[in-house]
């Protein structure tokens, strides 16, 4: 008999409890899922290891931290957790805080990982009370290595197309001062040799070499940047490729042509296609973190190529503004809210602020400019996810502590607000500030973040 | 000591090694978890209540004098006694001259909080956030030490940051003085009415009544000008009293509208009790109102 009640009960249960947490989904949960998109060296890590602590210190120990987020009020929360998002590996705050306890950066990210972040937040209305005694704010956040992300595009070309457009950017400054080995290299090569793997594997070499010279040097397009990190998951020794001289990749009957086309096409399959899917997937909001000291560091011309980049890398992504009916019913999902962070802001003193912040928006002009087109709002941010340097002796200085331990003061020339300002033969050097001893306090006194929030979570 | 990377081009920044070790960075303030009541620190004697005593003293001391004079019929021969005297009337004088100015002090100072109440809305659009910090601090400066208010904007400046515009530091001090601020005079005042309209309650005659419900105005007043960052003894001033009298005003309309309906039902017990339920949910509605109205008068301008 009760085999009978229990054969009847459990799918009603399991209807319930179904139910239940749809329920709890559809009118408890508000969810914001994030895209944090960022290329190498942009402080993706960072970002997540600072706003992780900083959420976990505002709720938990009521520490007045951003103080801008208005949309999650330190009375209503109640508490926060992190949960596993999907089959991805867990991101690695306690290593990447124990790494910050050493003194060390949080290493350079090989692999992906991901989490969400829930926010309970207890509800006022006394209705509300009753029903719905809280809202749960989700967040999801991926970490990955930036050099994926500029690989994307590739899904959209095919072998010949992008062999050509990656030979066209060759030539240009900055990326022709560091390509001249592999041009060389090309040069000298005999294409009449049969495609046999220890020739691909020679030109593979000398590509990769010339890839990873230009990453050493600020170059942010490289393209397939999977090839420099060990944790991708594609085998490059296998199915390497490289551009071809067009006098080759026009010949469709070259074996080379041929060969490097059919591993391309398993690159896009194997690789890409799975890395947007799973990666990169459909999300409402979406964070561009840039480092503009990498460009400032080296030259404008540095700067203008990231420039290319960006605009390069928004066509990617799909946004567009979704109606309630096509976000809650249809489940569709576009990008409607973008956000420009150039990040590392305490890295300039606070007087030239506006300066980076105009000139964050010149170089993000191209990627804006497709964005009014799908009506897309977008803003742009100063961040300092940790507040590494201090204020120096006069408005134009900073002070910050180096590798080697020395205090020093860095005094800057005014910065230019646009590209075109910028003198080509002039830079600013990147500061190599260490990880402050009071590394937690820094943290928590970080900038821009509070700001940055709040505009992605308002309505 | 330069320190800049090898690049064929110039460097648009110095460097300079410094003989100073880095300020350790504090960690961020913590929301503290109040309690309704603001405590005032201790101050022992006050002016008013040595103004009183001195008087009950001097009083006294004539009479003394008077006695003794009277025993002695001499005045020069009793030095030391009318020394004495002289003394306690000094002290007395000085006092009440003190009180006196304090409230001179206390008028002139409400009114300057009244009439300088910042306009955060066009503080807000102010291009220059130095001009727009300028102002909520001379506003802020008239907080007595130790009230919320203060507390409530020490803990604001202390979250501020280099790169916040004008309409994020309003957008703060709306957030972590004004609203705050205005939370804690409602508890105040939501208090004060319990209290107001319980006192009406048990009030056996119209005229303790009207005793209870002034004394207890004159109180919440004083609370909720505290709360507000004013000194109670300054809270006490013309514009304030003007309300008050609106109050009181009422509340002795509402006891005619009372005891006419009181005559209509006889004079039953059940008739008292809903004379006297009435009257306290009059009393405590009208010292809401009271609050309410003192603490649009002491927000910001709208």
């Amino acid at each position: 008999m009760r085999k009978l009640l229990n054969s009847v009960m459990n799918p009603v249960r399991r209807a319930s409890d179904a139910g239940s947490a749809q329920f709890a989904q559809w009118f408890m949960q508000s969810t914001h899922r994030f895209t944090i998109t960022g290329l190498s060296r942009s402080g993706k890590s960072m970002l997540f290891t600072s706003l992780m602590t900083i959420l976990k210190y505002r709720s938990e120990q009521h520490y007045q931290c951003l103080p801008l987020l208005r949309y999650l009020p330190m009375d209503l929360v109640d508490k926060l957790w992190i949960e596993p998002l999907g089959d991805l590996p867990e991101f690695p705050v306690e290593s990447h805080l124990s790494a910050l306890e050493n003194g060390q950066w949080p290493p350079a990210t090989e692999s992906v990982a991901g989490f969400q972040l829930i926010v309970r937040l207890r509800q006022t209305n006394q209705l509300k009370k009753y029903l719905l005694p809280f809202t749960d704010v989700v967040f999801e956040f991926i970490d990955y290595p930036g050099e994926w992300l500029t690989d994307l595009p590739m899904l959209d070309k095919t072998y010949t197309q992008w062999s050509d457009s990656a030979w066209a950017q060759q030539m240009n400054e900055p990326q022709s001062q560091f390509a001249k080995p592999w041009h060389s290299a090309v040069n000298d090569f005999d294409f009449e040799q049969p495609p046999t793997p220890d020739n691909i594997q020679l030109l593979v070499k000398a590509y990769r070499d010339y890839l990873l010279a230009a990453k050493a040097e600020g170059i942010s397009m490289l393209q397939p940047g999977s090839f420099l990190i060990p944790g991708s998951g594609f085998d490059w020794l296998e199915y390497g490729f490289t551009p071809l001289p067009s006098r080759i990749s026009s010949d469709q009957s070259s074996p080379w042509t041929q060969r490097f086309t059919h591993h391309y096409g398993v690159f896009q399959k194997q690789w890409l296609a799975g890395l947007k899917q799973n990666t990169f997937r459909e999300t409402d909001k979406q964070i561009i973190l840039i480092d503009l000291f990498e460009g400032l560091n080296h030259s404008k011309s540095h700067l203008y190529q990231l420039r290319e980049t960006l605009s390069n890398l928004s066509q990617t992504f799909v946004y567009g503004n979704p109606g309630w009916m096509q976000r809650h019913l249809l489940k569709q999902r576009k990008i409607a809210k973008v956000a420009f962070v150039a990040t590392k802001s305490d890295l300039l003193p606070a007087s030239e602020h506006h300066n980076l912040l105009a000139l964050l928006k010149d170089v993000t002009r191209g990627a804006t400019a497709q964005l009014s087109d799908n009506e897309v709002q977008f803003e742009h941010f100063l961040v300092s996810a940790i507040q590494a340097t201090d204020a120096g002796s006069n408005a134009q200085a900073l002070r910050y502590v180096n590798p080697q331990g020395r205090y020093i003061e860095a005094t800057f020339e005014p910065l230019p607000d646009s590209l075109k300002a910028m003198p080509a033969d002039e830079h600013y050097p990147a500061l190599p500030a260490g990880v402050p001893k009071d590394h937690l306090a820094r943290m928590l006194n970080g900038n821009g973040l509070d700001r940055l929030l709040q505009y992605l979570l308002e309505e | 000591m330069s320190d800049t990377i090898d690049k064929p081009y110039r460097s648009k920044v110095t460097q300079t090694e410094i003989d100073q070790q880095p300020p350790d960075h504090a960690m961020p303030a913590k929301r503290e978890t109040e309690s309704v009541v603001v405590v005032e620190p201790p101050k022992g004697l006050s002016a008013k209540w040595l103004a009183l005593l001195s008087g009950i003293a001097c009083m006294l001391g004539f009479s003394l004098f008077e006695a003794v004079s009277f025993i002695e019929a001499n005045f020069a021969a009793s030095p030391i006694v009318t020394s004495v005297l002289a003394v306690i009337l000094g002290v007395f004088v000085v006092s009440i001259t003190t009180l006196t100015l304090g409230e001179v002090r206390g008028y002139r100072k409400v009114t300057k909080f009244i009439h300088r109440r910042p306009k955060l809305s066009d503080l807000a659009d102010n291009d220059s956030r130095q001009a727009t910090l300028q102002a909520l601090k001379l506003h802020a400066d008239q907080f007595a030490s130790h009230s919320y208010a203060r507390q409530c904007y020490k803990r604001f400046t202390g979250l501020l940051k280099a790169d916040h515009n004008s309409a994020e530091i309003v957008a703060m001090y709306r957030q972590f003085v004004a609203e705050p601020v205005k939370v804690k005079a409602s508890e105040v005042v939501k208090k004060e009415s319990m209290a107001s309209g319980s006192m009406a309650f048990i009030s056996p005659n119209h005229l303790i009544q009207s005793l209870v419900i002034v004394w207890i105005s004159m109180r919440t007043i004083k609370r909720v000008a505290r709360v507000y960052g004013l000194r109670p003894a300054t809270a006490g001033n013309w514009k304030l009293m003007k309300i008050l009298a609106q109050n009181l005003a009422a509340q002795s309309i509402f006891d005619l509208a009372t005891d006419e309906m009181t005559n209509q039902l006889s004079g039953s017990l059940a008739a008292k009790l809903m004379e006297n339920s009435a009257e306290a949910v009059a009393a405590g509605a009208l010292n809401v109102r009271l609050g309410k109205t003192l603490m649009r008068l002491l927000e910001e301008e709208k």
